[in-house]
């Protein structure tokens, strides 16, 4: 009988595409003090942090740094070494952990689901612009890291990790190219932080627990005897770039640190999207 | 097309664990009625509008509106609904007016070109530019139905709309639903005020513990009220309720008086009889309306349910 009787015409209104709601998040995120914040972190940090660290004996014991006063392009591999033990899980998580779990904080998922939006929309704007502020976020952080230090200490060679030295001319893409491992575990990164804040509904935890999971997996990581396992873990694909900077650079890691990162991604995102689908929007 | 209900729910029913908040109602709105759904704190009101709106899903049981159902329509089922469940939410770090145009973002269509229209229409202008977090509770609530008007809705649903409001809040709110509906809108409001529904409900479901106790014209409902009840007070309470009874009254005795229920001419007469006999007379106060006192008597009563002389209906529609 139902079937018998004709649905309404549909509206004039069209409903809003998936870009529309991905400009809506975008501007939502680009109004929060926090986002801001951070974007003119990752560029004033690097500055401050090379500045610093130019003016202090150099730690012996840190990958790259006993040449931070010798080499303009050793100064970001440091920072790069240092970065990703909890500083880039944090970066990743702190807009990706917050930007659907502060949808519950402030009851609002009734407000925005009884418009013309479905959860599969605002799943994608949330997630893409997640990723596309985080992308931002290394890419700022990178380039203010990689100019300050050539600009403070400048573009000596660079010694390679298998006692070689690399020419000027060569060191700055390698350095690029280091720099570039970290987009597939900052962005498996995001993704957990997407599924546990999508899944605790909790802002708080939703940042700082993917810290802490990066730090006990890098204690994972250290622990002998699991080279298999260790391999799986997020934390992983964080140290790939030593093998492009040997005399005879070798990339499986990073091509299997891509993976792991992407299977990360995949999985998060899978779990946290279908979480959003069925979950029963009754708080607010 | 045009007796595709507005909203036709049938046979809905929504647990949550073991608590059936919703059990087995059948709600029915035709196109332009300013139906009320009514009920006691957790009569299941709520969680109706909200398997309404698909925040929540039914375990069972059909929900269509303007002919489209959620399963088969998803998102474009809300295509003309607009409204709010409970307290209506914001961002609160910015202004109302912010916030209403980033919902507009989500509307799609003219909306954004509406926003100052319906800040006006809910007398938000003047703080229209305030953050959220400072507005008072009956400000966000006008701010909700501001945000409702903003999709130009033909079917306005709201949720207990009057909470929170000072007097002349809820007589603006009541006066505006009205003028709304004259417009053709078709309003579904819930409410635990069985006055507010009366005064600007054209039909009404009541609710009680997840079921539907009565439905119909809220007309209907006022033939089936009992009569008027007064308080009344004397120096003789005894003898003054002697003297109700010999009028055919119904009388109950309370701590400070008599309640009496009956035709208003019999209440006149009482009176009179009461001072003529010389006892004075110290107060007469009319009690709950007669509508009040049937939503009392079909949501207070214990589980059978309505009094003698009404279906336990389950709202199928007339
Ligand atoms: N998320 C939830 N989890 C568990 N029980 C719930 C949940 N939401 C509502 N309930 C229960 O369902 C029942 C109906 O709640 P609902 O909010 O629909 O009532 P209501 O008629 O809107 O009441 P009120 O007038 O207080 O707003 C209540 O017993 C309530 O405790
Ligand atoms: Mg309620």
């Amino acid at each position: 009988m139902t079937a018998a009787v004709p649905a309404v015409a549909p509206a004039a209104r069209r409903r809003p595409g998936t870009a529309t709601v991905l400009r809506w998040e975008a501007t939502k995120l680009a109004a929060q003090v926090r986002s801001r914040a951070l974007l003119i972190g990752a560029v004033v940090v690097p500055i401050a942090v090379v500045l610093i660290f130019n003016t202090q004996l150099p730690p012996k014991d840190t990958i790259y740094g006993r040449h931070i006063h010798t080499s303009g392009y050793a100064v970001p591999l440091f920072v790069l070494a240092f970065a990703h033990q909890w500083v880039l899980p944090l970066l990743a998580a702190l807009v990706a952990g917050d930007i659907f779990a502060n949808e519950d904080q402030h009851g609002t998922w009734k407000t925005i689901l009884t418009r013309s939006v479905s959860r599969t929309q605002i799943f994608w704007a949330k997630t893409l612009t997640a990723v596309g502020f985080n992308l931002l976020v290394l890419v700022l952080l990178a380039a203010s890291t990689i100019t300050t230090s050539l600009l403070v200490v400048g573009s000596q060679p660079l010694p390679g990790l298998s006692g070689q030295l690399i020419p000027a001319g060569h060191a700055l893409p390698l350095v690029i190219a280091s720099w570039a491992t970290a987009v597939a575990p900052v962005l498996g990164f995001t993704a957990l932080a997407i599924l546990l804040s999508v899944v605790t509904r909790n802002p708080t935890i939703g940042v700082a627990s993917p810290v802490v999971l990066g730090m006990i997996m890098q204690l994972v990581g250290s622990l002998g005897g699991l080279n298999k396992a260790r391999r799986l873990l997020l934390t992983t694909p964080f140290e790939t770039w030593h093998g492009l900077l040997t005399a005879h650079p070798f990339h499986a890691p990073v091509t299997t640190g891509v993976i792991v990162s992407a299977g990360w991604l995949v999985v998060c995102l899978a779990i946290a999207y279908l979480y959003l689908r069925r979950r029963d929007i009754t708080g607010g | 097309m045009s007796d595709v209900l507005a909203v036709n729910a049938v046979n809905l029913t929504k647990a949550y664990g073991s608590l059936t908040a919703v059990n087995n109602i059948t709600v029915q709105v035709a196109r332009g009625e300013v139906y009320g759904v009514l009920g006691p704190n957790g009569a299941g009101k709520t969680t109706f509008l909200r398997m309404l709106f698909g925040l929540i899903r039914p375990d069972s049981g059909t929900l269509e509106v303007f002919g489209r159902s959620w399963p088969r329509h998803g998102v474009n089922s809300l295509s003309g609904v607009a409204g709010f469940i409970e307290s209506p939410k914001f961002y609160p770090a910015l202004s109302g007016r912010r916030n209403l145009r980033l919902l507009a973002g989500l509307d799609g269509g003219d909306a954004a070109d509406r926003v100052d229209d319906v800040l006006d229409m809910v007398g938000l202008t003047a703080r229209q530019h305030d953050k959220v977090r400072g507005y008072s509770f009956g400000m966000r609530q006008r701010l909700g139905v501001a945000s409702a008007l903003l999709r130009n809705p033909r079917l306005l649903v709201l949720d207990e709309p009057a909470n929170g409001l000072d007097p002349a809040g809820i007589r603006d709110m009541r006066a505006l639903v009205r003028r709304l509906a004259d417009t053709g809108l078709t309003v579904l409001l819930s409410s635990h005020d069985m006055g507010e529904v009366e005064q600007i409900c054209d039909n009404v479901t009541i609710m009680k513990a997840g079921t539907v106790v009565h439905h119909g014209s809220i007309a209907a409902l006022r033939e089936l009220a009992p009569e008027q009840a007064h308080r009344i007070s004397t120096t003789d309470d005894d003898r003054a309720a002697e003297l109700a009874r010999a009028r055919g009254l119904e009388v109950t005795t309370a701590d400070d008086g008599l309640d009496v229920r009956g035709p208003q001419k019999d209440v006149d007469a009482l009176i009179a009889d009461i001072v003529d006999t010389g006892i004075a007379l110290r107060g007469l106060t009319r009690d709950e309306t007669p509508l009040e006192a049937l939503f009392f008597m079909l949501t207070e009563s214990a589980p059978a349910g309505p009094p003698a002389g009404l279906d336990a209906a389950t709202g199928g529609r007339r």
